[in-house]
């Protein structure tokens, strides 16, 4: 009989949990700041690599794989995979949230009860999810393929990439740009366009006629709206988010000094959201789905998820640009930057669906008055007001 | 150039403020409904409340019933049909079996029945799986949870009672005919006694026919224990009892 002695190694040999902290990691990507999702996923790849390390070592002792598994450039690698998982999760909870959020508020203020299935309704998403998951992928014969499948995919993956880079707080963030305000308007402005595309080539009147709609709202819209951002970045000046949100720390709220642009910036995000009282793209009473009509099962759900992060990222542009960001007055950061943060975004998102649920919708011809001889002399005026302000010396030059 | 472009705006800018009014009533309906419960009811888990005299299905108080068949006479769908049926010592009785794939729940079995042996009653899930589970018959239609208000009343106001300077509403219908005898073309049969199913008639003798000798029997009806149902009136072979307004 031939016996094996194998010497036994312990499990935390390989899960050196304690033994080295995240930003001491040569490859740590985010130079000198710390970053709270990739730390987590780092501290996770530490147990589930660990021990797939410790198992592969049980069954071929003094392997090299094990050890190049716990190195630190891997380690580094199949951690950022985790912290793209773990960001694209919570922003996707966090969206689904404020579906739920609409789906039970706008119950409320039609005197109903809202969506019922589990847990307080909240499981109606996932049941949502799964039944167009199901469904067969039908595409129509006359469409453009190419077009048709690839600006859908675009509009969908871009509405995900801009709601996964607004940074939840100073220490989760996936990259910090000193330019993150103008990157994000301009992701946010590239999906109508994919929008006007789409419209086109699926071949049919409605869609077209919803994508040029979509594409009038844009130009409408676009342009206040980046003069209100740039206002903001001229109040706090700089374009970087976390800049912004100390600025206003150090100041006040900007909604204080900018109420116009509160208002209108409020106004504008929902139109260029294509939420309800604006949604002449989406126009479900005169066009049949809009820019969507030919889009079915898989595809459209996951365009009424898109529709949602872009919703998302609206308030929480509105959260960073004039309700102080992750920031409490007094406070400060507190311990819990990003939950202050989520909450402030789904206040703004239930003033969206108040609106929605009080204001009747707008004809297209008065969508572009509103936009051009109400919103863009406003936000002018609020300019005016800023520079105003910054002129008499009420707010630190930088 | 400039004017011209000034004047499409409204007179007074601050008429756009309208816009606050529809969301501040929907501000306030939502604070309502938040603490309130909303006005839709779920309904399989919670039910709407009934009043007693609810239309839902008849029920039955078989003890009660002298089975007169005036729920059968009074049904417009017809779906009331009196059948044999054994009470509780035996007996057979006539009760009614009520047909729910055909009953409109209008109730008029329970408003016409004399002695309130028939009532409505708040059930209305009666879904089955096949049409012959929709035959109630006696025994079924009990409903052991019966109040009074259950027993709903036939009111009526007659334009003779109006005339005659009595606007009050009558309770019971029963109170207005009674079937009258024609006496030449009675035979003296006793059909009416038999089927009366509360034993008002009594057959009393008149006299003796001169020709064969036997006894002359007249129906005499008594008016406290009658209760209108006319079912002797049907079965009269010469039409000699009819059924008479008494005021």
């Amino acid at each position: 009989m031939i016996s094996v002695v194998v010497e036994y190694t312990s499990i935390l040999d390989f899960i050196d949990f304690n033994g080295q902290y995240v930003m001491d990691n040569a490859y740590y990507p985010f130079e000198d700041v710390y970053n709270l999702p990739f730390a987590i996923s780092y501290g996770l790849w530490k147990i589930i690599g660990g021990a797939l390390a410790w198992l592969i070592n049980l069954i071929f002792p003094e392997n090299p794989v094990s050890d190049w598994l716990m190195s630190e450039p891997v380690c580094v690698l199949l951690s950022l995979i985790i912290f793209m998982l773990i960001v694209f999760i919570v922003v996707f909870v966090c969206t689904l949230i404020s579906l739920w959020m609409e789906r039970k508020c706008l119950g409320r203020m039609m005197d109903r009860r809202g969506t019922m299935v589990g847990m307080k309704g909240f499981l109606q998403c996932v049941a949502d999810g799964l039944k167009t998951f199901m469904k067969e992928n039908t595409i129509p014969k006359k469409v453009d393929n190419m077009t048709y499948m690839w600006t859908v995919s675009l509009v969908i993956g871009v509405s995900v990439l801009l709601a996964c880079m607004i940074p939840l707080s100073q220490r989760w963030f996936v990259v910090n740009y000193d330019s993150g305000l103008l990157i994000i308007m301009a992701f946010f402005a590239l999906a109508p366009f994919f929008i006007l595309v789409s419209g086109w080539s699926q071949n049919n009147k409605y869609a077209m006629i919803g994508g040029m709609r979509a594409a009038e709202l844009m130009i409408s819209y676009e342009v206040p709206m980046l003069i209100m951002i740039a206002t903001t970045a001229l109040l706090a000046g700089s374009f970087n988010i976390g800049d912004i949100v100390d600025a206003q720390y150090e100041t006040v709220w900007y909604f204080i000094p900018q109420i116009i642009g509160f208002i209108t910036f409020f106004f504008c995000a929902t139109a260029e959201s294509e939420r309800v009282p604006f949604d002449i793209a989406e126009a479900e009473a005169e066009l049949v789905e809009g820019w969507q009509t030919e889009y079915a099962g898989m595809k459209w759900g996951l365009i009424m998820l898109a529709d949602y992060f872009r919703g998302y990222v609206a308030c929480a542009m509105v959260t960073i640009m004039y309700l102080g960001g992750w920031a409490l007055p007094i406070i400060g950061n507190g311990p819990i930057p990003e939950i202050v943060f989520l909450l402030k975004t789904w206040f703004v998102f239930f003033l969206m669906i108040l609106v929605r649920a009080a204001l009747g919708r707008v004809r297209p011809d008065q969508i572009v008055n509103i936009g051009w001889k109400v919103f863009m002399p406003l936000s002018v005026i609020n300019l005016a007001v800023v520079l105003l302000l910054k002129v008499g010396g009420f707010f630190r030059w930088l | 150039m400039a004017m011209k472009y000034l004047e499409k705006y409204p007179r007074s800018t601050a008429r756009g403020l309208w816009v606050i009014k529809p969301q501040w009533h929907v501000l306030k309906l939502f604070a309502k409904t938040v603490f309130h419960r909303p006005v839709t009811v779920l309904y399989p888990y919670e039910k709407e409340w009934v009043p007693d005299n609810y239309r839902g299905r008849p029920g039955l108080d078989f003890d009660k019933c002298v089975g007169c068949g005036m729920c059968a006479r009074m049904c417009p769908t017809a779906c009331i049909k009196i059948v044999d049926s054994e009470a509780a010592d035996g007996k057979t009785v006539k009760r009614p079996q009520v047909n729910l794939g055909r009953c409109a729940m209008c109730g008029y079995c329970a408003e016409y029945c004399p002695v309130d042996a028939m009532t409505v009653t708040p059930e209305y899930e009666l879904a089955e799986f096949t049409r012959f589970d929709l035959l109630y018959g006696p025994r079924r239609l009990a409903y052991d949870k019966t109040t009074e208000g259950m027993k709903v009343k036939l009111e009526v106001t007659l334009q003779s009672d109006i005339d005659n300077g009595n606007a009050e509403r009558r309770v019971s219908v029963f109170s207005l005919d009674r079937p009258e005898l024609t006496d030449a073309k009675c035979i003296g049969c006793k059909k009416c006694a038999k089927v009366c199913p509360v034993d008002a008639i009594q057959m009393v003798e008149k006299g003796t026919n001169e020709k064969t000798g036997k006894p002359i029997l007249r129906p005499v009806i008594d008016e406290v224990k009658c209760i209108s149902c006319s079912n002797c009136i049907d079965d009269c072979p010469k039409d000699a009892l009819v059924m008479k307004e008494v005021l």
